[in-house]
């Protein structure tokens, strides 16, 4: 798995590509208590290139949206693949995170949760 | 025993604080609730992974917790994959071994103490009273605070919630009233986590059967 970080204002932007699992989960873990702890309040996850998620990779974006609520931010999630979007389906996920179509998408849901 | 696991607090959970023994409502699913336990607990330490489809270990490093490394070994040991449903079919049917095992670190921990009482002046069996109920305090507040706090859940609290949701535990919790208040919120979050669906869904399964068997005797 491969994750690149981007600082835009308050938000941080995690590009994730391969596979979230249980041996790569602490690398989104990692990014995301780092900009969250560096004073961002929102993440957006670009997942267009993430081709599988496991539960352990689940439970990363589910403390990544804890964390990011605790700071008066949000998560926001676009690019779902197929194999994805049936995890996120199946998990009800879209209670949790915002699923958007794209990065404007992403910052417009975040933006109208912050109010 | 410095933190309970799953399995320890579902057991807590399921007794019956009069009778000291597992609560009725809860006995037709308690071994599913024990091996969901076991699995959840496993894959909170990252041992083992799950996905729609399959249950694997990640990591066969032993955790220092026999009844965990017992089955993590048992897994790793498996030449094929399985669903996690079908793990927790496979240990469900060791409920009584399970269970023992758990009551009898519980009583070790100090959380329970073991009674032998008598029944019809003849008959006696064994009661696991708990010793100050702290325990179990602690477990029900975590569950309400889920239920009646507009956050985003632990992993850990949404775990347990899937295990309570499946053996009827929140019945001995919550009033009719507020069950029906907190449905949508139980079934959201009990959702998020496969394993605690697979537990669902087993627990289901057994009702089901357990319900068409008694209508086909009455």
């Amino acid at each position: 798995m491969e994750i690149t970080s981007r600082i835009d204002g308050d938000l941080v932007h995690l590009r994730v590509v391969g596979s979230l699992d249980a041996s790569t989960s602490p690398n989104v873990e990692e990014a995301v208590n780092a900009a969250i702890g560096g004073g961002r309040r929102s993440v957006i996850f670009d997942l267009q290139e993430l081709n599988y998620i496991s539960s352990a990779g689940l439970r990363a974006l589910l403390l990544a949206a804890k964390k990011a609520k605790a700071a008066g931010g949000g998560v926001a999630v676009f690019g779902l693949q197929p194999a994805v979007t049936e995890v996120f389906t199946i998990a009800g996920f879209g209670k949790i995170v915002s699923i958007a179509s794209n990065d404007a998408d992403a910052r417009d849901k975040l933006s109208g949760q912050r109010g | 025993m410095t933190q309970l696991t799953l399995a320890d607090e579902i057991v807590v959970l399921m007794l019956d604080d009069t009778m000291g023994e597992v609560n009725q409502a809860c006995i037709a699913v308690a071994g599913v609730a024990i091996a969901g336990g076991i699995l959840m607990e496993l894959a909170l330490r990252e041992n083992i992974d799950t996905d729609l489809k399959t249950l694997f270990v990640v990591n066969p490093r032993q955790t220092g917790d026999y009844l965990l490394d017992a089955i993590l070994q048992e897994i790793a040991a498996e030449p094929e994959q399985h669903s996690s449903a079908w793990w927790i079919d496979q240990l469900a049917v060791r409920h009584d071994d399970l269970l023992g095992q758990i009551l009898a670190r519980l009583v070790t921990a100090g959380i329970l103490r073991e009674e032998e009482r008598r029944f019809l002046w003849v008959f006696s069996r064994r009661a696991y009273p708990q010793v100050s109920g702290r325990e179990e305090r602690e477990a029900k507040a975590r569950l309400m605070s889920v239920l009646f706090n507009d956050e985003v859940p632990n992993p850990r609290d949404t775990l347990l919630l899937g295990l309570a949701r499946s053996t009827d535990v929140l019945s001995t919790i919550l009033s009719s009233e507020q069950l029906d208040k907190a449905y949508d919120r139980i079934e959201e979050v009990a959702a998020l986590e496969e394993i605690g669906r697979s537990v669902g869904l087993v627990s289901s399964q057994i009702r089901e059967a357990m319900a068409t068997m008694l209508a086909t005797y009455h």
